[in-house]
């Protein structure tokens, strides 16, 4: 894991003490074979469209990355200053890998790429994010999206 | 956010950075990974690496012994450790101490325009650039941020405050440096470049020096985002 011994302080104090939500469900859904799945990302970086504006501190929005943005007008508008961006500076797939799942649904290893991934600030209460997983879900049920990557920073 | 999705019908992966968090939330599927904040594929520019931590994630989909799963993946990723003989894409002079903002305008902007052409070389080989939030170009952000140690509050028609101005030419700025003392060879650890960034150039000590006069404003927008969004604490005496 990203080892907690690795991460200075006070992050390392912070992380480990982050107050996580449990649930009383455990929601299992299938799918077809990883050959059949649409695939879409979430990704909690703030990720925007350069000339956007960046996400604010603490927003419970949600924004579309459409998979045609050129990888080139992706910038990420995440608060935090306490996780690294170096690899995503030189790779956008280390955040986003877009280019991976394409790369897979060439291969025939998944069916295809959604036509939209999302993006979330990863540092807001997921107490205030309900609303935006009703609008990712209704919009990647719509686009027949069967398999979800979480790729939190 | 798993879970949420996951009770709204859509199957779901995640590629976890943090396990107690993922023992603690417990989502219906997750690889965890032992790679650091900030990169949950693991490796920059190395496809193969990312391919391994994509489809063990992915093909856990497939897997029917719900309702939670959970694997980890065995392997580092190779920046996670320094790079032996690394050496910054760009040779700087050590910073000196400055009194007053002409002084250290003058040094950033002298060191800025050292950093530039790496940063082209930066763009040219990868294609790309992270350097886009504040909505000012490179060569406007000495006067800009340095004014802030005169008292000054100025702001950029696209962003509501000084405070989230200069946040944002922060975050440029280290973008920009980022980018440009990797322009060349391998990928550097992290550590690497923070140890250089924060260390050994004026713009890192600029920030440090405008985190300490933030924290002192009566503009209270700017005395929290300076006391929390400049400078890591590791670095926060230089």
């Amino acid at each position: 894991m990203a080892r907690l011994d690795d991460i200075p302080e006070p992050t390392r104090t912070t992380v480990a003490n982050l107050p996580c939500p449990t649930f009383e469900t455990t929601p299992f859904v299938s799918g077809p074979k990883l050959s059949e799945r649409r695939v879409a990302i979430v990704s909690s970086a703030a990720l925007i469209r350069r000339g956007d504006a960046p996400f604010a501190v603490g927003s419970g929005e949600y924004r579309a990355v459409p998979a045609s943005w050129n990888s080139a007008d992706i910038l990420m508008s995440h608060v935090s200053i306490n996780f690294d961006r170096a690899g995503f500076q030189r790779d956008i797939n280390v955040v986003l890998p877009v280019d991976r799942l394409r790369e897979l649904v060439a291969e025939g290893r998944i069916g295809s790429v959604a036509a939209t991934h999302f993006t979330v600030m990863g540092s807001t209460d997921p107490a205030a994010m309900a609303e935006a997983a009703d609008g990712m879900a209704a919009a990647m049920r719509a686009d027949n999206v069967n398999a979800v990557v979480l790729s939190p920073v | 956010m798993a879970h949420m999705l996951e009770e709204r019908g859509l199957p779901t992966t995640v590629l976890a950075l943090v396990q107690p968090h993922v023992e603690t939330i417990r989502p219906p599927r997750a690889v965890m990974t032992p790679f650091m904040l900030g990169r949950p594929l693991g490796e920059p520019n190395d496809a193969a690496f990312q391919r391994r931590v994509l489809l063990q994630a992915l093909r856990l989909l497939e897997r029917s012994d719900g309702p939670v799963i959970l694997e980890h993946f065995p392997d580092d990723n190779p920046s996670w450790f320094d790079r032996p003989g690394w050496t910054p894409s760009v040779a700087l002079p050590p910073p000196g101490a400055y009194q007053g903002s002409a002084a250290w305008q003058k040094a950033f902007h002298t060191e800025l325009e050292a950093v530039l052409p790496a940063w082209e070389r930066f763009k040219a080989r990868f294609g790309r650039t992270t350097v886009g939030l504040a909505g000012q170009p490179p060569q406007a952000w000495a006067a800009f941020a340095t004014s802030f140690l005169d008292g000054a509050l100025p702001s950029v028609p696209h962003l509501d405050t000084p405070a989230l101005a200069l946040r944002f030419l922060a975050d440029d700025l280290k973008a920009l440096y980022g980018e440009a003392v990797q322009a060349d060879g391998g990928p550097p650890s992290a550590r690497q470049i923070d140890g250089w960034f924060w260390r050994q150039t004026v713009a890192g000590q600029l920030l440090i020096a405008l985190r300490a006069l933030a924290m002192q404003s009566d503009n209270s927008a700017l005395k929290t985002v300076g006391g929390r969004f400049f400078v890591p604490v590791p670095f926060v005496s230089g």
